[in-house]
């Protein structure tokens, strides 16, 4: 299933997402500090601040949005719907493969990302030492929150035929999670995947209501929300799947 | 017994323009465009009150300066994803389901039906770009705004800002026709996010490459350290872009005319 689900991204530009953006999004980090005329005062923290995190706030939830639009496109081109509405394939691999490629690709753009921060930071900031192990814990953590990101976005991706709507549900989701975690209601991380994966990306950041230092209690709330909300929004998606039916035009 | 005769017209099979405009329209409810374009006015205005506030100084006080710099920063940052979504929605239904070869065989060119969506989309876009600056200017007044509301600055800024808006939409529309896979127009929508935020540190001449860095050079107000000062909006840029626009756009969608599909 998961080769299968590969193959078809062939020549769909998957990399344009994967590797441009988290770019794109390192080089306005650049430009920003460029702008602020004070540079780097606090190091790596504020180099993180301003790449990582900010990929965090709509980047990343966009970026999951598009590649699910673009894992789900050939379902919704052609009679492929009633191929695979007619198949032999249970309706749960169906999912459990479309969001495994979702997210393989989401947390394969946050290593660029990382990889990014980490270049910027040591050769063309010049930056002391290594990015901070902290950094490193965030990031795989943030690797792990964006599942549940991606098993509802492509549930969304998987219900509606247009690429576009399920990238602006994405926009709005990650708009709600920037207030509710400025807000700091925390807690949004248990019901809202888009607020989960900002929540992540903000971890001992000191940013938008975090404490700034990297606790037990942070990671673990995070890790807890991700097993819980990514079972549950892929249950979900099976259920809605199994009662989809071969549609016409 | 007379013999009748019947003169023989020349029949049109092609839909005229309100025709094709109101099947636009049709097509526009159905897929719930008039929802995505209040989307864009609810994100401007969120944003405008979110910078508004987060600005505002600790002793409550308001200047009328302060939400036309948010506004200044909200138009940009909240519209080249909804303008990209508007666009690829309106168009990525003539991939999906043959529209263009259906449009061609009644007589309408691709061409001609990517002008008629932009009419329908240009007009929803004003609609909800300058209906969020007017809803921002009343919630000025109704916050009780210190200093006077600058009335011509902001109608100014507000109508540039929809000019920039609807020269991008015109870009998006155009890409989301000529390239079938709507990852490249939703990910322009995105770079362009980008390209607006990061505008205003670029140099003015910058600014000038990119109809997105256009919504940077019409900024009404900014911060000047603590403070929030007015600025000039460059309207000559701004007409210089939707003259070179409106001919890029006929050039453009003629050639969709004269393509194959």
């Amino acid at each position: 299933m998961l080769s299968a689900e590969v193959l078809k991204l062939k020549r769909s530009q998957v990399w344009a997402v994967v590797v441009v953006l988290p770019l794109v999004m390192s080089a306005l980090g650049v430009v920003n500090t460029a702008a602020s005329g004070t540079g780097l005062a606090e190091g790596w923290d504020t180099l993180w601040l301003r790449t990582a995190v900010f990929f965090g706030l709509f980047p990343l939830a966009l970026g999951v949005a598009v590649l699910a639009s673009l894992v789900w496109r050939p379902e919704h081109r052609g009679g492929n719907w009633t191929a695979l509405m007619s198949g032999p394939v249970s309706s749960a691999r169906i999912v459990v493969a479309k969001t495994a490629v979702v997210a393989g690709l989401g947390i394969a753009m946050l290593a660029v990302q990382l990889a990014a921060v980490w270049v910027l930071g040591a050769a063309f900031f010049g930056l002391d030492g290594a990015l901070p192990p902290r950094y490193l814990v965030v990031a795989a953590v943030t690797a792990a929150a964006v599942i549940p990101l991606a098993a509802l976005q492509s549930l969304l991706s998987m219900v509606m035929r247009s690429f576009a709507a399920p990238i602006g549900v994405a926009l709005v989701g990650a708009g709600l999670a920037v207030v509710l975690m400025t807000a700091k209601v925390h807690a949004a991380i248990a019901v809202l995947p888009y607020a989960l994966a900002t929540r992540a990306g903000q971890l001992a950041s000191g940013a938008f209501g975090d404490s700034g230092a990297l606790t037990a209690g942070s990671v673990a709330a995070v890790l807890v929300a991700t097993v819980v909300l990514g079972g549950v929004v892929t249950a979900i998606a099976v259920r809605v799947l199994d009662r989809r039916d071969v549609v016409t035009a | 017994m007379t013999t009748e005769t019947r003169s023989v017209h020349s029949v049109r099979l092609e839909p005229g323009a309100a025709t094709l405009l109101r099947n636009e329209i049709a097509k526009c409810r159905h897929l719930r465009i008039g929802l995505v374009t209040a989307l864009l006015a609810v994100g401007i205005v969120g944003l405008t009150l979110v910078g508004t506030l987060a600005g505002a100084s600790t002793d409550g006080d308001l200047t009328a300066a302060l939400p036309l710099a948010g506004l200044s920063l909200a138009v940009p940052v909240a519209s080249p994803v909804i303008l990209a979504i508007l666009a690829s929605r309106a168009v990525d239904i003539e991939h999906q389901g043959g529209g263009w070869l259906l449009g061609r065989t009644t007589g309408v060119a691709p061409g001609r039906l990517c002008r008629a969506k932009l009419g329908v989309l240009a007009a929803a876009v004003a609609v909800g770009t300058g209906g969020a600056s007017v809803v921002v200017a009343l919630l000025t007044r109704a916050l009780g705004a210190t200093g006077p509301v600058p009335v011509s600055l902001w109608l100014g800024y507000t109508v540039a800002a929809i000019v920039v808006s609807l020269v991008v939409l015109a870009v998006q529309v155009l890409i989301s026709a000529r390239i079938d896979n709507q990852l490249i127009p939703l990910g322009v929508g995105i770079v362009g996010t980008v390209v607006a935020i990061a505008a205003s540190a670029f140099p003015s001449w910058a600014a000038h490459l990119t109809p997105w860095g256009y919504w940077s050079l019409i900024a009404a107000a900014d911060y000047a350290g603590e403070s929030v000062v007015t600025l000039q909006p460059s309207y000559v840029s701004v007409v210089a872009l939707a003259l070179l626009a409106t001919a890029g756009v006929v050039v453009a969608t003629r050639r969709l005319d004269r393509q194959e599909v």
